[in-house]
């Protein structure tokens, strides 16, 4: 199934007790784009990337995928758009109780994407590109922090999706897996894989390294801004 | 007046709160139900997977504990049922009274409470603690539903384990028990398996599978239905243990108490006594 549009129709979503993290948004995402999602601490940026990867459900409003509306969707009708997300959360996430190996092959062997085989070579491929492949077979609790983060950002490359979610993905990995980081997506949208990014960070050295469009999120609406590659980085 | 009327609201609000509880558990129950048929990527070996695993620690490693209980259990009735049934120059019944006792009666309520004091905890703290820890988030983000890859599996293989700990239990408690009675007191073993044999009926077996199949399927959705109701932090998790401990051991001995009373009406009807 091929990704080909996203939108808010009058989308509002908040958690429960707390204030709406986007009221009544209509808003056409931007596609093919690195689209780097920006607000305020504490605004929402995660919220709205889950809301956009279907982890959470709008109180309001239609989330159109394709022009089809998916917030009334079952899990098993949601699954074929589910399959070409990958999301990473700014901590935790990782299955404790199995292996960094384990993690990341789970998704490709559960859903049958590609043969055991294949399989393994990609994980073990996806490890060596990381420098990470000695710690392939530790659970997250006996890794550094820096890998823990590092196999739940790889774990969203794993399905080699269309659209990619990633929430601070830089924080705690590292400055030389960064650029690997930087490197390895480049490559893989060159593939024909990662069409559609987001991505929240603070980190403008990090955002420098794609050619990126900004989302912003403000006081529960988006607003695009379209970057001038030549001056990437936007101080606002 | 007034005092009276806010008793009769208090009383009204925890029943309306009980059974709001008790269907969302049954609904849970519906939905790991729906989720697993419905669910065409999970493999019958990853399924299989899990519920050996939660056989292994509900049951397998239950079996020392079990033992103990088991043991402790046959014997003590064993006794007492011999001293005063001589007594009272009732013998004969001995059969009939232990399995009564035993398999109708204790097997399944301390089986109950020994697998909610083991597995319902361990369950309820491990899903409280991926909740919290943002697996079950992460594993709806990889398109696999935690309702049939983390709940259905561990109801299934909680219901098998209780089961066959309480066929363990059962017998362990009546070979065993007899074992340990002899030690202390001369009874031919004839005598005691004639009774037994006589005493046991299809009843028994229909009340055996009943009472344990369903302890184990409440311990083991209350304790997922507990540990999946963690919002977001770790603290949660001891709250939600004990809750699922304490909600267990209300839902299983209300049930074990409504199949007997179901069950005596019954037979006292079928005598005409009612």
């Amino acid at each position: 199934m091929k990704i080909e549009s996203l939108k808010f129709e009058g989308v509002s979503f908040s958690h429960e007790g707390y204030d709406a993290v986007i009221k009544n948004v209509d808003f056409d995402f931007p596609m093919e784009q690195i689209l780097w999602v920006k607000a305020q601490e504490g605004a929402g940026k995660s919220s709205l990337l889950q809301v956009i990867a279907g982890l959470q459900i709008p109180q309001s409003g239609q989330y159109l995928i394709n022009g089809e509306n998916v917030v009334d969707m079952s899990f098993e009708e949601f699954l074929p758009f589910r399959l070409q997300m990958g999301y990473s959360f700014d901590y935790g996430g990782l299955i404790n109780n199995r292996s960094l190996f384990d993690n990341l092959v789970l998704p490709l062997l559960y859903h049958k994407l590609v043969t055991p085989e294949e399989a393994r070579h990609r994980v073990m491929d996806l490890l060596k590109i990381y420098d990470v492949e000695k710690y392939a077979h530790e659970r997250p609790a006996h890794v550094p922090g820096r890998v823990r983060k590092l196999t739940c950002v790889m774990r969203s490359l794993v399905m080699h999706p269309q659209v990619l979610l990633l929430d601070d993905p830089s924080v705690g990995i590292g400055q030389d897996s960064t650029y690997v980081f930087a490197d390895h997506v480049h490559r893989l949208r060159k593939e024909g894989y990662l069409k559609h990014i987001f991505m929240t960070s603070y980190d403008e050295k990090f955002m420098g390294l794609f050619d990126y469009q900004i989302i912003h999120l403000d006081e529960g609406q988006l607003y695009f801004q379209t970057v001038d590659p030549d001056k990437k980085v936007v101080h606002l | 007046m007034t005092s009276l009327l806010a008793h009769i609201d208090s009383l009204g609000r925890s029943v309306t709160r009980n059974l709001e509880y008790t269907a969302r558990v049954l609904l849970l129950v519906y939905l790991a139900l729906r989720a697993t048929i419905l669910d065409k990527a999970q493999g019958f070996r990853q399924i299989v997977g899990v519920i050996s695993a939660q056989i292994y620690f509900t049951g397998w490693q239950a079996l020392p504990l079990v033992t103990v209980l088991a043991l402790a259990t046959g014997s003590v009735l064993i006794l007492q049922a011999l001293t005063n049934l001589s007594l009272l120059g009732g013998t004969q019944m001995i059969g009939s009274f232990l399995i009564v006792m035993i398999v109708r009666e204790a097997g399944p309520i301390f089986v109950a409470l020994v697998v909610i004091a083991r597995s319902g905890t361990a369950v309820a703290s491990e899903l409280g603690n991926m909740r919290a820890n943002r697996e079950i988030e992460a594993l709806e983000s990889l398109g696999i539903n935690p309702l049939s890859f983390i709940v259905f599996p561990r109801v299934l293989g909680g219901i098998i384990s209780v089961l066959c700990l309480a066929f363990y239990f059962n017998f362990v408690a009546l070979i065993g028990g007899f074992l340990v009675t002899r030690l202390l007191q001369e009874v031919p073993f004839t005598f005691y398996s004639e009774s037994l044999t006589r005493a046991f009926a299809k009843d028994d077996v229909f009340i055996f599978i009943l009472k344990n199949s369903f302890s184990g399927m409440i311990i083991f959705i209350v304790s997922c239905f507990q540990g999946l109701s963690v919002k977001k932090s770790p603290h949660e998790v001891p709250q939600v243990t004990t809750q699922a401990v304490v909600h267990s051991i209300i839902f299983v001995v209300i049930f074990n108490l409504v199949v007997t009373a179901l069950f005596y009406l019954n037979q006292l009807r079928n005598l005409g006594v009612i």
